[in-house]
């Protein structure tokens, strides 16, 4: 894992910066998919500073009267708020309980000699590649009859045993060499300590790139809510702000957008400061969609 | 791989407290209960008739698949699966190639650019398709107002046949170009360097040195990289779901969608079931060759 190699090699090499046509018409390439690749943004975050009055006027990026009115106005929203505070609830315990039960299976199956072991581990490798849709009908059969239906739960239970975490995770727990371990028992560590000062930080980068994937698969999942949850308040984000402009908003799209804004942030800021982390989190989990 | 605990170590105070079945049980009971059991569990249920709410459950064995495969919505959503897979696996390897190729020559804005061609991939794509759908939309939208300005007509893109497939196709290759190009951005820099230099030594055009060089040593990684997409592909969700809901009249709906239709609205539990088993296969096989894909990259 770690850093992807382009940008770590590529950079060195030796530039030459002479104009040539063929230079430019790749720098025009390069621009046009760019304005492609950004216009939503820039038209979400534009619209999102509009008055009423003007989104009639979609062929304008730029408003022609700022204003931060539909901030307050999501802000002051209680449902748009409510989503956020869903999303975090959800996406913080599911990568807590994900930790939680993930890290010590994949320690055992990297570190660890147990008979079946190869086999329980082709479990996992299975599971790996099993699409969600299969699982849901029955997911929600059975959270049906516990009840859950519209609890947090409904949302968090499925996600908590991730085969592609114990399957990174794994990966690192076997380059940690058993040294490591005697030399913290000749040392004096308690096991504590030695899970707390040795192995963790051997595997933080791994924890890292997973907590990433986790999150980010999980403030943006859609399917699911619409699956198990079926009252307005329980929504996560994603699911939340298509509600939104679907049934609550009509034609005010200055305020859909300013909630788009407003969900789409965190991550967005997450990945501005951490580029490399985020790409290479999201390209070592590459099974799941 | 030799990962033998020593001896030693197993006689560690504490140590013992390790059990490796008791470290795997709460992923297995997980596993278990939300991944295995769900999985076996549809299939048995694909060989029921069975309406969410009624009492009654019947057996019917392939009844189900029988019915699937003579509905027409069946065969339409799967050719709507294959028509946006096609062209989205096409479009988003075809551009996530170019730019990769584009942006390792301007070495030092590479990382510059790799985050603005990976922004649609770390945002919330339902909120994004909000922002297309306004985009898109026939009064309002910034697409429509531009056409105007400039003297066309208006298009009611995503409510008409002919436009609401290649408006879908769009957004999901807007979306996963840059996924791709992250692993050709990776692909190229493990081509040596030295090739590029002999053939520069020989008069190679960039062309010529593209066909012969780039393109097959990039092989392994746009086999990878397609089947990766194709997985995606059959998985997307979001994007349909908010732009069209499959409309108009189930012209835009795949296979996931239509399952998503039959078991969470029309509730028809055992034939959404069969619809899932199908999803199943076809991504099982994907994942199968990707392990052949894989050993094939890492071995030769």
């Amino acid at each position: 894992m770690g850093s992807l190699p382009v940008t770590a090699t590529s950079i060195r090499r030796g530039r030459r910066l002479r104009f040539s046509p063929g230079g430019a018409v790749v720098w025009l390439f390069l621009v046009a998919l760019g304005v492609i690749a950004l216009f939503p943004f820039a038209l979400m975050v534009g619209t999102s500073l509009k008055p009423i009055e003007e989104i009639f006027e979609s062929g304008r990026l730029l408003p022609r009267h700022l204003t931060f009115g539909t901030y307050a106005e999501v802000f002051g929203h209680s449902l748009l708020m409510r989503y956020l505070l869903n999303g975090v609830i959800v996406t913080v315990v599911v990568l807590a309980g994900q930790l939680l039960v993930n890290i010590p299976a994949a320690y055992a199956f990297g570190k660890l000699s147990f008979p079946g072991r190869e086999a329980l581990f082709s479990l996992v490798l299975a599971a790996l590649v099993f699409p969600r849709y299969i699982a849901a009908v029955p997911n929600f059969l059975f959270l049906s009859r516990l009840r859950l239906i519209n609890t947090y739960a409904a949302l968090i239970l499925p996600f908590i045993g991730s085969s592609l975490g114990v399957f990174l995770m794994r990966q690192f727990f076997r380059q940690v060499p058993w040294e490591y371990f005697d030399a913290a028992r000749l040392d004096g560590c308690s096991l504590s300590q030695m899970l707390r000062h040795v192995l963790m930080p051997l595997i933080r980068p791994a924890i890292g790139a997973f907590s990433i994937f986790s999150v980010v698969a999980h403030w943006n999942d859609f399917f699911w809510p619409l699956v198990v949850i079926n009252t307005s308040k329980m929504l996560t984000p994603p699911a939340g702000i298509v509600y939104f402009a679907d049934v609550e908003a009509g034609t005010r799209w200055n305020i859909v957008m300013a909630a788009s804004v407003v969900i789409i942030a965190p991550l967005l800021i997450a990945f501005i400061a951490a580029r490399r982390q985020f790409i290479s989190s999201l390209t070592t989990t590459t099974l799941k969609g | 791989m030799k990962t033998a605990q020593p001896a030693h170590l197993a006689r560690w105070a504490g140590w013992r407290l390790l059990n490796p079945y008791l470290l795997i049980l709460p992923f297995f009971a997980f596993v278990g209960l939300f991944v295995f059991w769900p999985v076996a569990y549809s299939v048995f249920l694909s060989t029921m008739e069975w309406k969410l709410g009624y009492a009654s459950r019947e057996f019917v064995l392939l009844d189900n698949y029988v019915k699937l495969f003579a509905s027409r919505e069946f065969w339409d959503a799967t050719v709507n699966t294959l028509v946006y897979t096609v062209f989205m696996v096409v479009f988003s390897i075809g551009f996530g190639l170019l730019l990769s190729l584009a942006i390792t020559r301007r070495e030092r804005f590479s990382s510059m650019w790799q985050a603005v061609f990976f922004l649609p991939v770390a945002a919330t794509m339902a909120a994004m398709a909000v922002v297309w759908r306004y985009i898109f939309d026939a009064n309002l939208g910034t697409l429509n107002a531009i056409l105007q300005q400039i003297g066309l007509r208006r298009i009611d893109w995503l409510n008409q046949g002919s436009t609401a497939m290649g408006a879908v196709i769009f957004v999901s290759v807007w979306s996963n170009a840059g996924y791709a190009m992250v692993y050709f951005v990776a692909g190229l820099s493990a081509i040596p360097r030295a090739l590029y230099e002999a053939a520069d030594m020989d008069g190679a055009s960039p062309v010529r040195k593209f066909f012969a060089i780039t393109w097959p040593l990039l092989s392994p990684t746009t086999l990878f990289v397609m089947i990766i997409m194709m997985v995606r592909a059959l998985g997307s969700f979001d994007i349909i779901k908010v732009l069209t809901n499959g409309g108009p009249v189930g012209e835009t709906r795949v296979l996931s969608l239509l399952l998503y239709q039959e078991a969470f609205q029309f509730f028809d539990t055992g034939y959404a079931s069969g619809i899932a088993v199908v999803l199943f296969i076809l991504v099982l096989a994907l994942a199968l060759l990707q392990m052949k894909v894989e050993k094939w990259v890492h071995y030769q």
